[in-house]
């Protein structure tokens, strides 16, 4: 009786199923993994071997160039770079602007495209339509342009200066403040987390919804306990993807941000370059990806979840 | 199963929402396309002096500005000459690898899908930080090659991860009926797997042309002073130059974006880009 | 059963298929003579789609041979075999018109423009889709997707033609029609035809010959009447129309004890208000009106039993006397006895 019910699925599956290995397909998929790992890969163990003190061999032209090199003192390296910049005292205040930028933008991002996603699915109309439109635009955007257009928008003689100004009033100078910065990533950031969750709602079957209706939910009840439950891989792609983006993210802090705290996108790109203290840069992007790391993690476990549940593992 | 057709009867009180959404409609407007405008115009004025309403004078001088000066014009051709070349690599490195995640099972699949993300999660300014060690040894600093393995870099995501789910969407019964009308198993990938699954990989070449030809940092790391693209002209732009200079740039910068976009706006939208995101 | 190699349409000889690490046709025969429509009768799961695809290229055999016109095509791809597909889903080409789903075949064949458009128009015609031909194949109707898939197949000219579950998404009225097209088709064509269906009613009304599949096997290859009125194996008569089924032996006209099983087809069961030779009391329980007959329930000496009838029906609680006029015996599975 278990033979029949496997062949029920349909034989295209059980052949996709029973597939052996492919060695064609390992070949084909080479490329592209293989770029990353001597492109990527490759550079980030070097970097960390770096920030260790490992200072010789293809580390030795940035450590010959750079200041306040730390050599390894042990086989394993030494800990000195790590001490040098977790107790530089502007590092808890930068650590700390980068996490809450990218937590209070990340957050705004995924309830404003919650909402109008949901918007979009349940009433729908012209207004849902304009309005995601136009939550879209940023996606047509250079990420230069648009932190160079904002940073116009809200400077000392922006938009709302003007406009208050004549009102007698005073509006406050946003650009260079971290204000700036978490507006200007919210304003790139939307178009993508839009994108997933509306197209993650549309996967919803009316039905779902409507037998909901049926059973007496209301609209709060329904979206709580059927859109989003359903929706949830893509709102979890969308959530990690901009907060990983946003944590990394050098453009945007850069042409907006205040000069101290700074998000450490910034500073990474300060100290490799004006600062010249490259060891340092590169331990504070470390500090950037154990943070996205533990984001991704939260991705990876959600796609392997619903992989689960829809049977396909 | 209609999934577009979305109206559901669901009723909500109507003019105060109907006020809200106005207002909010009215806020993400001001919000989004404010500061584009508020650029955009001035590319065109002579002067604005704060607090005035309006610009002093209207005036097409910083285009002339523009035309005239030969690095501008150079980054202009750097950039348009870049970008496509890196989407071609691109493309052909990584296309028959969204084929392979799609279509086998092969040793290292799982492990190669969430590399691939996790190559994404490093800080594009720290990964670029720690490429300039491995660029100075192979003296690609300055190089035209080096801007492109930057920029491909950027790209990879994309064109494995959306390709790979367009073609897994292609149903293997189209491809079976091809076969069983005589074609070969080449044919049946041109005429139909890669004709059906064209939509997503238009997709995959918008968004990696966009991530290249958008790409300032680490174009920015590894070619200046030597060779400037259009964003990095942008960064000494906004230092050294009047605004209106930077304004009419953006224009000229922005414009790829938005033919491209606009030509796959219906399959981005139609959630090929989002579809490309899940891992499966 | 031996016949003249020539007239042969197909041949599978001792077909076996594993999938999955399971053996999902074990050691199949079948010889479908040319002209001939044979049907793979089963329920999912019973390796009737397995068969079918290897048939038609998509699955090579772990063993035996597949001959299609007295050519072994056993390990040759879809592309070399002449077998035309009709698919479960139609599987039409979305990006094509309903002209250049047609054309496709004879395009790879690389045949003159002209001729394409001959043959094409001459499918289309055959089934009735002149007006569609620069339709999209989703702004037709299923059935008329159903056709084209059927024209498709057809202008290939095979020496076989295959339909995997044709009927399967057409609704109930729509069926009826489009198996009589395809049956009507056929016969005008001469076209070997094997159709694969779970749906006994399709099979039987269509088929020169239905082969009963069950779990990877064959359990009987004959036509529909022998089908239904000797089953060879109890799975058989179970699977096709309806059955009282017993465990006993079959004498005087009445279940007696016993080790053997005992089928009796409803309409076999006679009920009547006298009393005949061979006959026994019996009182009605239910009537359920089946539309052009009844279904009624009987009891008789603790033995409830089913009867088809379309006249002269009873009511319940009627007494009277029951005959069954045929009964079918097996032991073991195997048809031993037709009483």
């Amino acid at each position: 009786m278990s033979k029949s019910k496997e062949v029920t699925v349909g034989d295209s599956l059980a052949v996709k199923k029973t597939a052996r290995l492919s060695p064609l397909g390992f070949f084909m998929a080479l490329p592209p993994v293989l770029v990353i790992l001597f492109f990527i890969g490759g550079p980030i163990l070097l970097a960390f071997s770096f920030t260790l003190g490992f200072t010789t061999g293809p580390n030795e032209i940035v450590a010959l160039i750079g200041q306040e090199i730390y050599t390894k003192t042990n086989w394993w390296g030494t800990l000195e770079a790590y001490k040098s910049v977790f107790s530089d005292s502007r590092f808890p205040g930068n650590l700390k602007a980068t996490l809450e930028i990218t937590f209070v933008a990340t957050t705004l991002v995924i309830v404003l495209a919650l909402g109008m996603a949901i918007y979009q699915r349940i009433i729908g109309g012209r207004l849902a339509t304009i309005l995601v439109a136009l939550s879209l635009v940023p996606l047509f955007v250079p990420v230069v342009i648009s932190a160079f257009a904002i940073r116009t928008f809200y400077d000392g003689t922006g938009f709302f200066k003007t406009i208050f100004y004549h009102f007698g009033l005073t509006f406050p100078t946003l650009t260079m403040t971290n204000n700036a910065v978490t507006i200007g990533v919210i304003w790139t950031s939307l178009p993508f987390a839009i994108l997933m969750i509306s197209s993650g709602l549309q996967s919803v079957p009316d039905a779902l919804i409507e037998t909901a209706q049926d059973a007496g939910a209301g609209f709060m009840r329904i979206i709580a306990t059927v859109m989003i439950p359903l929706a949830f891989v893509p709102i979890v792609i969308a959530t990690t993807f901009t907060a990983i983006g946003i944590m990394g993210s050098f453009t945007i802090p850069y042409f907006l941000g205040a000069n101290q705290p700074t998000m450490l996108g910034v500073e990474i790109s300060n100290f490799f370059g004006p600062y010249n203290r490259p060891q340092h840069s590169i331990v504070m992007a470390f500090v950037i990806f154990v943070a996205a790391s533990g984001i991704g993690f939260f991705y990876i476990w959600a796609n392997v979840r619903s992989a689960k549940q829809s049977g396909r593992i | 199963m209609s999934h577009s057709a979305n109206k559901l009867n669901i009723q909500t009180n109507s003019w105060l929402v109907r006020i809200f959404l106005s207002a909010f409609i009215g806020f993400m407007g001001l919000f989004i396309l404010g500061p584009l405008f508020w650029l955009a115009i001035r590319a065109f004025v002579t002067e604005w002096t704060f607090p005035n309403l309006l610009p002093d004078g209207l005036t097409m001088r910083w285009w002339r500005v523009i035309a005239d000066d030969g690095s501008l014009l150079e980054a202009i051709k750097n950039s348009l000459i870049i970008s496509p070349i890196v989407v071609l690599i691109s493309a052909a490195i990584c296309l028959p690898a969204a084929y392979a995640f799609s279509r086998y099972e092969f040793l290292g699949r799982k492990t190669f899908l969430i590399g691939i993300f996790a190559a994404n999660a490093f800080p594009k300014i720290g990964l670029f930080a720690s490429i300039a060690t491995l660029f100075y040894t192979l003296n690609l600093m300055g190089t035209i090659l080096g801007i492109i393995i930057i920029q491909v870099l950027g790209t990879v995501i994309f064109m494995t991860w959306i390709p790979a789910a367009a073609f897994s969407a292609v149903p293997r019964n189209l491809e079976d009926a091809a076969r069983d009308a005589g074609a070969s198993k080449l044919r049946v990938f041109w005429d139909i797997t890669l004709r059906l699954a064209m939509p997503g990989i238009l997709v995959a070449l918008v968004m990696s042309f966009l991530a290249a030809f958008d790409e300032a940092q680490g174009t920015y790391l590894v070619g200046v002073p030597t060779i400037y693209t259009m964003p990095t002209k942008m960064y000494a732009l906004v230092l050294n130059y009047p605004v209106q200079i930077s304004a009419v740039f953006s224009l000229l910068l922005a414009i790829p974006s938005v033919i491209l976009i606009s030509l796959a706006r219906k399959q981005i939208i139609g959630g090929q880009l989002a579809e490309g995101f899940q891992i499966k | 059963m031996s016949i003249a190699k020539d007239s042969v349409g197909l041949e599978l000889i001792g077909l076996n298929k594993i999938l999955g690490g399971r053996t999902i046709i074990e050691n199949l025969d079948l010889s479908v003579k040319k002209g001939e429509m044979v049907s793979l009768l089963g329920p999912s799961g019973c390796g009737k789609t397995t068969t079918l695809r290897m048939i038609a290229g998509f699955l090579i055999p772990e063993a035996g041979k597949v001959i299609l016109a007295g050519k072994d095509v056993t390990t040759l791809g879809p592309d070399k075999r002449p077998s035309a597909m009709v698919f479960q889903n139609y599987a039409l080409w979305p990006h094509m018109t309903v002209f250049k789903n047609i054309a496709y075949p004879l395009k790879i064949r690389k045949l003159a423009k002209s001729e394409i458009e001959k043959r094409v128009h001459d499918a289309l015609g055959l089934v009735n889709l002149m007006h569609h031909k620069d339709s999209r194949p989703s702004q037709i109707s299923g059935g008329e997707q159903q056709r084209v898939a059927l024209a498709r197949a057809l202008v290939q000219e095979p020496d076989i033609l295959l339909l995997d579950e044709p009927l399967s998404n057409l609704d109930a009225k729509l069926r009826v029609k489009v198996r009589e097209d395809i049956r009507d088709l056929q016969r005008r064509l001469g076209i070997t035809t094997v159709i694969v269906t779970h749906d006994q009613d399709e099979a039987l009304s269509i088929s020169d010959r239905i082969a009963v599949m069950n779990d990877g096997r064959i359990e009987q290859f004959s036509t529909p009447q022998a089908l239904y009125d000797e089953p060879a194996t109890e799975y058989v008569a179970n699977f096709i129309g309806s059955l009282n089924r017993f465990t006993g032996n079959f004498a005087e006209g009445r279940i007696q004890t016993g080790d053997n099983v005992v089928g009796i087809r409803p309409e076999d069961v006679l009920f009547s208000s006298h009393q005949v030779p061979g006959s026994h009391a019996a009182t009605v329980d239910l009537v359920v009106p089946r539309g052009h007959f009844f279904e009624v329930y009987l009891s008789s000496n603790d033995q409830k039993i089913r009867a088809f009838m379309s006249a002269d029906i009873p009511q319940v609680g009627d007494a009277g006397f029951v005959r069954i006029s045929k009964a079918l015996i097996y032991k073991d599975g195997k048809l031993v006895k037709v009483a």
